[in-house]
């Protein structure tokens, strides 16, 4: 299939990447350009364009009903868009859908397993479909995903994040190039998010998989994903990598201080509150006024922690959903 | 179209019908009933009733007459006394009609469930994330229905052509089933009415958001078989080779009608759509 032609983007950069210390002139493996979409006279999503490039971990942000899972039943071609184009590797959903979902793995909300049927059972069905039975390698992986003693059970007496751990299996059975991924720690224990994430990452480094990833969970994904997208209402409102982010939407620096003793935080020139016994919190117009800050602090009292709240990713998401409703 | 791929799809369906008992105890009530009890309570009645009413010999008579085949009309008259012609008559003629709800119904109570059953357990979102084409998917589908309804049809056969000889061989001293029209239905007319309603079935489940609503729709199915066995019961329409074999063909025409229809209305956007 020949590829999209000339797509120009107006909101994303991507032409020269640093992939991995190699520069590289690439071609995205994820296009979009001003799909919308319409359910029932109601748009869903309208004109979102973006991409994403092969090999990268992209996480795609928003509230319920913000349109992502519908962006990722696009992408697949299990619907079709309103208006607008696509791309995925060289194949259009479209038009060949069959090559994406060939090549891809897919973990749903629900995670779609039959219930009457054993752990097993599912991932042989499966890898059918994929064409990728190999027994070997699905007994490998329930053993890796802490699965081994419950495969012969029926997946409709697994708990929640049983299921999802089955699920998540089920989505890279056939080693896929590429991974959708919507809540995929939903209901799972720490142990299990730190599984699941701890997966996704070495998968991305090892066999350099693409994965775009849904969640509201958002302090989990921060370790994962290297660039964000953030939907709201069916519209990207902002993207960007962590830092971009945080060059562009940071103007001012929040600094939590714990020190050893009361302090009378005042005095050393920057608005500040208590937040806790002994500690508080500054607001610097800066970056440059940390040490500073710090220093005049600690000749004071011990200094036990020092941290800058308003830049994780979960103060940015309130900030951009914010800053567009108001 | 991936063979592995459609076996995957139809063994998983299979499997799925032995593991729900309210499915298979249905699928094996039909041929308990309409091959074993019917036939045994039809044989036995008139063997041993004292006599016979009027309404009954009027019946076998309109039936007799109605036959078109001279060679079989003749048999059916030089049988020794009205209870045997009787007999004779429900075997070949009243039986196998209603015989035929057993690949019907069958075909029915699996199809139905195919694409529903997917929806209802919310695993119709995940074959449709699958590569699998859609002509795959459906045939895989067809499959599951076809050997498991049309096994029991050919198990059910058997098991009404054992008893029906043990009750009538005695009397008769010769085998009287099966006759000419059983062995059209059986290799030509039932698979291909199993098909039909497969597919009237599977067209009606991939479009219907619950069982409910899709029974209702896919069970008008039957009422051609009803109107069938009340034709022979009546005397209005008498079974035979060419007839049975006129309906199949008939039917297989509209089995190439309707799986145009499929493929012509049924796109993965579609499927998704409805079960969303």
């Amino acid at each position: 299939m020949p590829k999209m032609e000339s797509m120009c983007y107006t909101n994303f950069e991507v032409m020269n990447v640093q992939d991995r210390g190699r520069i590289t002139v690439s071609v995205p493996f994820i296009e979009s350009e001003n799909v919308s979409k319409d359910f029932n006279g109601q748009r869903v999503l309208q004109n979102v364009s973006f991409s994403i490039d092969e090999g990268e971990v992209v996480g795609l942000l928003g509230p319920n009903g913000s349109g992502k899972t519908t962006m990722i039943r696009l992408l697949n071609g299990v619907i079709n868009p309103s208006s607008g184009k696509m791309r995925v590797g060289d194949y259009n959903p479209e038009k060949n859908a069959d090559d994406i979902r060939s090549m891809s793995g897919i973990l749903t909300d629900g995670a779609g397993l039959y219930q009457e049927m054993t752990g097993l059972e599912n991932l042989v069905f499966f890898s059918k479909l994929y064409k990728a039975y190999d027994l070997k390698r699905i007994k490998l992986l329930l053993e890796e995903f802490g699965l081994a003693e419950a495969q012969y059970k029926n997946v409709g007496k697994y708990s929640t994040g049983m299921k999802r751990r089955l699920g998540m299996i089920k989505a890279i059975l056939h080693k896929p190039k590429l991974l959708f991924l919507d809540e995929p720690t939903n209901g799972l224990d720490p142990e299990g998010i730190q599984m699941v994430l701890k997966y996704i990452k070495a998968l991305n480094q090892q066999e350099g998989t693409t994965v775009l990833l849904c969640s509201h969970i958002l302090h989990q994904l921060e370790h994962v994903c290297s660039r964000y997208l953030f939907l709201q209402q069916g519209q990207i409102i902002e993207s960007g990598t962590l830092k971009e982010l945080e060059k562009k939407r940071v103007n001012i620096i929040e600094l939590k201080v714990e020190t050893g003793l009361p302090v009378s935080a005042g005095e050393f020139g920057f608005p500040a509150a208590a937040a806790g016994e002994n500690v508080y919190r500054f607001t610097l117009p800066d970056r440059s006024d940390i040490t500073p800050l710090i220093q005049r602090i600690a000749a004071k009292a011990p200094v036990y922690h020092v941290e800058i709240e308003n830049r994780d990713l979960e103060s940015l998401y309130f900030q951009i959903r914010g800053g567009k409703n108001e | 179209m991936n063979k592995q791929m459609v076996w995957a799809i139809a063994e998983k369906d299979i499997r799925g019908i032995t593991k729900n008992s309210q499915v298979w105890i249905g699928m094996i009530l039909l041929p308990v009933l309409f091959a074993v009890l019917v036939p045994i309570g039809f044989i036995l009645v008139i063997k041993y009733m004292p006599s016979l009413s009027p309404e009954m010999e009027q019946m076998v008579n309109k039936i007799i007459s109605g036959i078109g085949n001279e060679e079989m009309k003749q048999e059916l008259m030089s049988l020794p006394s009205m209870t045997h012609q009787m007999i004779f008559v429900v075997v070949n003629y009243l039986l196998g009609s209603i015989f035929l709800m057993i690949p019907c119904l069958n075909a029915m109570m699996i199809a139905l469930n195919s694409f529903v059953g997917e929806k209802e357990r919310g695993t119709l979102e995940t074959l449709l994330f699958s590569p699998v084409t859609l002509k795959e998917l459906f045939v895989g589908k067809i499959l599951s229905a076809f050997i498991p309804a049309m096994g029991i049809s050919l198990l059910s056969f058997l098991l009404f052509g054992t008893i029906t000889t043990i009750l009538t061989y005695p009397m008769f001293d010769e085998f009287i089933f099966p006759n000419s029209n059983w062995l059209v239905m059986i290799f030509w007319l039932i698979p291909i009415i199993t098909i039909f309603t497969i597919l009237v079935n599977i067209l009606v489940s991939a479009r219907a958001k619950g069982f409910q609503e899709a029974q209702q729709i896919g069970g008008i199915v039957v009422l051609p078989i009803i109107g069938l066995f009340i034709g022979q019961a009546t005397g209005l329409l008498i079974i035979s080779p060419v007839m049975l074999f006129a309906i199949g063909a008939v039917l297989l025409i509209a089995n190439a009608g309707i799986l145009k229809l499929i493929t012509k209305y049924n796109d993965r956007n579609m499927l998704f759509t409805k079960q969303i």
